[in-house]
């Protein structure tokens, strides 16, 4: 399986992918919108990992960008923003919505179960 | 049962929990790239047992990173508590700098993630003025949120406070879509209720794309849209 994660805390990003990387799943990141569709172009993902707030352009929004590039690809929102309007929202959206700080295995777990539907 | 609820305690309560959400989303950023190095940590010092040797490089940098985000934290809650603090007493002498400055952290986030980016201009001599410092939070939040609505192309917004005759200004610039009716609108809703409570006027100049805030040396005086300018 191939992830995309897409932050705009590089930090967090990069160190997840590395995280995830020591546990045999090979994810690339990114820290923009503008980034995300520009590599999506290039490989094929088999899901996406979104922050929901990002400056210029969000994960909801790039969301629908995504997929109709690859479409069918697979989504998990992460947010620090706890707004019940966004949950609702990217609830409904995304096969998951996981708030920040996160926990990686419940993420790996999310993302089995993701690809497994 | 019908609810009374006195505007501009409404305006304040909307403001500060629009603040509060904001920061508690940048400190839980700060905290999720903490608990990513911290997980890190955890993985290489398993590995290390199973033989796997350490680079100190890479601890060294995430060491780096977990300082920086204390450090990022820090300065985000002395912000929310100067703010909080802000209601300590009802008006003061308030130095303009420093509440733009901090007005300008706060906003941040919210700024940047609508894609516009917030410049602030402070004078070497800080203009002060007796006013009511939580009202004057509350009004540059508000103006902040409607700049964005008539900002240029270029999305750069700036921020500049002054010292004037009658007391002190600040000044927004930056406004290419500025008009008297988007004005109207904004004096119409929440900003002229606060605008009459700090006794502040508004000053717009739509052909060069700039508004500005004008504040009475002491916000007991008579309004200034009263006064001979």
């Amino acid at each position: 399986m191939r992830i995309l994660l897409v932050d705009d805390e590089k930090e967090f990003v990069s160190t997840l992918a590395e995280r995830l990387s020591l546990r045999d799943i090979e994810a690339d990141w990114v820290t923009s919108a503008r980034e995300a569709e520009q590599i999506i172009d290039t490989r094929h993902y088999d899901l996406v990992v979104l922050d929901v707030k990002m400056p210029h352009m969000g994960g909801r929004q790039l969301r629908q960008i995504l997929e109709k590039k690859q479409p069918g690809i697979k989504t998990i929102y992460v947010t620090g923003h706890g707004s019940e309007e966004d949950y609702k929202a990217g609830s409904a959206e995304a096969a998951y919505y996981l708030m920040k700080p996160i926990n990686i295995n419940d993420l790996i777990d999310k993302i089995k179960t993701a690809l497994a539907t | 049962m019908s609810i009374c609820i006195d505007p501009l305690g409404d305006a304040g309560l909307t403001f500060f929990s629009k603040i509060s959400a904001s920061i508690t989303h940048e400190i839980k950023n700060s905290l999720a790239v903490m608990n990513e190095s911290a997980g890190y940590l955890e993985d290489v010092t398993l590995m290390a047992r199973k033989g796997i040797p350490l680079d100190p490089d890479r601890l060294a940098a995430l060491a780096s990173t977990m300082l920086k985000q204390v450090q990022r934290s820090n300065a985000i809650l002395k912000n929310m508590n100067r703010l909080a603090h802000s209601l300590d007493e009802d008006s003061r002498q308030t130095d303009l700098n420093e509440l733009v400055e901090l007005m300008a952290h706060l906003s941040e986030r919210t700024v940047v993630t609508k894609g516009f980016r917030l410049a602030v201009t402070v004078p070497d001599q800080p203009p002060a003025v007796f006013t009511h410092p939580f009202f004057l939070q509350n009004l540059i939040w508000l103006m902040v949120n409607f700049v964005m609505t008539v900002c240029g192309e270029n999305k750069n917004i700036m921020m500049e406070p002054a010292k004037t005759r009658t007391g002190a200004e600040i000044r927004f610039s930056g406004l290419d879509r500025l008009t008297d009716e988007s004005v109207l609108d904004f004096l119409a809703q929440t900003g002229g209720m606060m605008l009459d409570a700090l006794n502040a006027a508004c000053h717009p100049a739509a052909n060069q794309g700039r508004i500005t805030i004008s504040l009475p040396d002491d916000i007991r005086q008579p309004a200034i849209s009263q006064q001979k300018q």
